[in-house]
């Protein structure tokens, strides 16, 4: 396999909230992540999740006070000195409440919002709006209140706000925390579309487990601000032991695996099973 | 899921004054607020209420525009009763009939009938303005002649905020009646404002974060997605509109004969009645009102 | 036994665009049960637990709350009966100390100062808060700030405690915790209904499950019985726990419900037995 080079790279990367946290809320992160990675970020409240993907956007350190030290590269270009309207171009934001994010009178001006302060022209717009509807699947709705959409669609509304400035990485913050089963699948498969049909990077921090398992190439877990294990799902997942001590849940069907093993039931070898088709094959002939 | 209902909104239509781009609007209703407030002169004012009237019915905005009217109508009433005992007016002023220690005057009479007429004659004409324009066309429309762009997202982004925190106050209030919360009126509303200001915050952070994360407020040439066209009626309804109101504020500043304030007597009777009137539709409206607050 | 909350063919309609919310419910919940109500956004799950404590009332059909008619009662006088923990706890919030906030519910409803005193301490064990107990509600974090919420409706010491999400929004050590409150609560006497949408809590936790879909209720059994029916869980967009999937995958016999797993602890349980009886 020839050497790819990583579209984001965190070396070293240490950051304190202001206001005299003693406390760094990330240390020490040295992390790369490669184009069309989908990147499962795992932790409890509090564990820098947050945090470290403002990093990618550079609204940390640009915006939000603190001290920083260390560098994040993203597609070659240093956080520290690249403006918003850059940094925008490359990476899109999602955060946790959908509510939250949005502002404009339609869905169509909230799509645009971000393009007006980038200058794009009235065609472009007209163009892009129509696109990024069809991709998260809002078509018809461009007249409609943002305020007045299910809280699904208003975290499509939001991803697809993100789209129209062409980013080639997706950053979510818990996006379906706040919405329900229908919302939760929508965002999911849009997200899971985007990263297998246009090679999207996504990075997405979830509660999830069993569905980060069946979506994510990457799982990253962090416990306060530090990264503990970075894998494939399977690699990750297998340490059950740390997992757990953690406070994390692991898939269901991995905690079988290693409870069978406990108990003597069977013996199962690792890297466990971490999805349901996967269990499936592995478990048929135990059962 | 409940409605959300605000009071001076847009009323979807398509009459003239609806299809007509925002901007003759807008400077209408500033040419007809210069002009109420060149003059005193009863009759201008009562032309320009009743023009402003009509206009409503032709753009079939009633029903809306009564609902706001008739709120503010009987609050402006207490104007009368004010300005009747105690006129805004240069003195000496003129007794027309005594209330016990307090004396209705002429002045008086006169300002609160023209300070009434000058309310509504401003109102009817902006509410017209308002509720035939899409706010965003309003918002884009006022962009175009030099408003900030970080001014215009933040009165976009208030109007939005209104009906929101509005139900979030339902919320609030409901979550401390299911708490047993005692009694009402202002005592059991302020706690329950708290949390809407606490939310309110949290939603403005969170907002800045998300809107810097798509460029907004970036450096540089800015576009703008809505597009308000003007077309030829247009500049011909701006043109008559600044030539109108520029011409009858000119000519109300400089003709002396249109001060009626002195040559425009009222009887005793006349007077004391609108007085009554006036303080009696004031006070069954704030009755109606105090009773709707409580039955809330 | 009396049924503590009974719904007779119970119909909603808001009055703004005369929606339909609610048609035709008729249940009975036991005193000491334990339910889940599930349903997506608009499904009428809200508008059903709001008719408990009167927020709402009945357009049609009748409410009773341990046996009288919800009608003509006010919110504050259910509020000594049925408590409701929202989702947000920013909504419920707002005094200067979580001691004060404490005290709030069972000071309105009118419990002698002492007793009030006993319960907020009471409650303050029960949710582990002793280190919060005079700091500001709005300086704990969410996880903690949600406890705070369940527990000023705990010093008010209803018989039927409705939780709206109670873990939405939680990390997993948080979600455990409120597991165990909730079947505290249940435990001590309560009746509990958690209108939530974490399938954790449904299949490890509730007892009985209340399916709602465009505003009706469309199931009302167990959650065994709720997740192997793969009609129902399609229709509403539900997908079961991992571990209840892959013993629907591995069942041989379809019809048998005992081999419808709903925790990890349960597929263990199956497993051994089948270990059993092979080395028999």
């Amino acid at each position: 396999m020839s050497e790819k080079k990583p579209v984001i790279e965190f070396k070293d990367v240490t950051f304190w909230h202001g206001g005299g946290n003693e406390k760094p809320a990330i240390k020490n992160i040295n992390l790369k992540i490669y184009e069309g990675d989908y990147v499962a970020l795992l932790g409890l409240n509090g564990a820098g999740k947050t945090t470290l993907q403002l990093c990618i956007n550079g609204v940390i350190p640009n915006s939000i006070m603190g001290d920083f030290e260390g560098e994040v590269i993203v597609y070659g270009k240093d956080t520290y000195d690249t403006p918003v309207r850059e940094m925008a171009k490359m990476v899109g934001m999602v955060f946790d409440n959908p509510e939250f994010q949005l502002s404009q009178m339609s869905v169509a001006e909230e799509i645009a919002l971000g393009m007006e302060s980038l200058g794009f022209s009235y065609d472009e717009m007209v163009e892009t709006i129509t696109e990024v509807l069809d991709i998260v699947g809002l078509q018809g709705l461009e007249e409609r209140s943002p305020f007045g959409l299910s809280g699904g669609q208003q975290q499509r509304l939001s991803i697809a706000a993100a789209l129209a400035m062409e980013p080639k990485i997706l950053v979510m913050d818990e996006p379906t925390s706040n919405v329900d089963p229908i919302g939760k699948e929508e965002i999911f498969s849009v997200a899971a579309q985007l990263n297998r049909e246009k090679n999207m990077t996504v990075i997405m921090a979830e509660h999830e487990v069993e569905v980060m398992a069946a979506y994510a190439n990457i799982v990253i877990v962090m416990h306060e601000g530090e990264i503990l294990l970075n894998g494939t799902p399977e690699e990750v997942f297998s340490n059950v032991e740390l997992i757990q001590k953690l406070g994390l849940r692991l898939p269901q069907v991995t905690e079988y695996a290693h409870r069978l093993n406990q108990l003597n039931l069977a013996s199962i070898k690792k890297p466990y099973p971490v999805t349901l088709n996967s269990a499936i094959e592995r478990y048929k002939d135990i059962l | 899921m409940q409605g959300i209902v605000i009071p001076i909104s847009m009323v979807p239509g398509n009459s003239a004054i609806h299809r007509m781009n925002p901007l003759p609007k807008l400077l209408w209703t500033f040419g007809i607020l210069a002009l109420s407030f060149s003059t005193r002169n009863i009759a201008v004012l009562g032309i320009a209420f009743a023009i402003g009237l009509l206009l409503v019915f032709y753009s079939r905005i009633t029903s809306a525009y009564l609902r706001v009217a008739l709120i503010l109508f009987p609050i402006s009433l207490t104007l009368i009763t004010l300005q009747s005992i105690a006129p805004a007016f240069p003195r000496p002023w003129t007794t027309i009939a005594a209330f016990g220690p307090f004396n209705i005057y002429q002045e008086g009479i006169y300002s609160g009938i023209s300070l009434l007429l000058r309310i509504m004659a401003m109102t009817t004409w902006a509410m017209v303005t308002i509720m035939t324009s899409h706010p965003s066309d309003i918002f884009t429309s006022l962009k175009k002649i030099g408003m900030p762009y970080v001014l215009n997202f933040i009165l976009v982004m208030t109007l939005q905020l209104i009906p929101i925190l509005q139900n979030e106050f339902g919320t609030v209030l409901n979550a401390q009646k299911s708490r047993a919360m005692k009694g009402s009126g202002f005592g059991a509303i302020l706690p329950s404002m708290v949390p809407v200001f606490v939310g309110a915050i949290e939603r403005v952070q969170q907002l800045s974060i998300s809107l810097e994360s798509r460029a907004f407020g970036s450096t540089g040439q800015k576009s703008s997605f809505r597009q308000v066209r003007m077309a030829f009626s247009d500049y011909f309804v701006m043109a008559l509109g600044f030539v109108t109101t520029g011409l009858a504020t000119y000519w109300v500043i400089i003709d002396k004969s249109l001060d009626w304030s002195k040559s425009m007597t009222f009887s005793p009777i006349f007077a004391v009645s609108l007085v009554l009137s006036a303080t009696i539709g004031f006070l069954v409206f704030v009755i109606f009102a105090i009773r709707a607050a409580l039955s809330a | 036994m009396e049924p503590i909350i009974k719904v007779e063919n119970l119909w909603h309609t808001y009055p703004t665009g005369n929606i339909t919310a609610l048609r035709e419910v008729s249940l009975n919940i036991n005193r000491g049960e334990l339910i889940g109500v599930i349903g997506q956004n608009g499904s009428g799950k809200t508008t059903l637990v709001k008719h408990f404590i009167g927020l709402l009332k009945p357009t049609r059909g009748k409410v009773f709350i341990d046996g009288e008619d919800t009608e003509p009662l006010k919110v504050q006088q259910l509020a000594a009966k049925v408590g409701y923990v929202y989702q947000n706890p920013n909504h419920q919030l707002f005094a200067r100390t979580v001691q004060e906030e404490l005290e709030f519910g069972p000071n309105n409803l009118g419990v002698p100062k002492e007793e009030v005193q006993e319960r907020v301490e009471q409650a303050i064990k029960f949710f582990g808060l002793e280190e919060l107990r005079y700091l500001h509600p709005y300086r704990i974090g969410f996880p903690l700030r949600k406890l705070v919420g369940m527990a000023t409706i705990y010093t008010m010491k209803p018989d039927i405690f409705i939780l709206d999400e109670p873990t939405t929004g939680q990390d997993n050590i948080t979600t455990q915790k409120v597991y165990r409150l909730i079947k505290k609560l249940r435990d001590e006497g309560a009746t509990v209904l958690c209108v939530a949408h974490d399938m954790i809590l449904l299949s490890e936790v509730v007892d009985r499950m209340l399916v709602l879909r465009d505003s009706e209720v469309i199931m009302d059994a167990s959650p065994r019985e709720v997740f192997s029916n793969n009609e129902i869980m399609a229709s509403t967009h539900l997908a079961p726990p991992q571990i209840t999937s892959l013993s629907l995958n591995l069942r041989k016999n379809k019809n048998k419900l005992d081999d419808v797993v709903l925790s990890v602890d349960e597929m263990l349980a199956l497993s051994k037995d089948s270990n059993q009886k092979e080395k028999i």
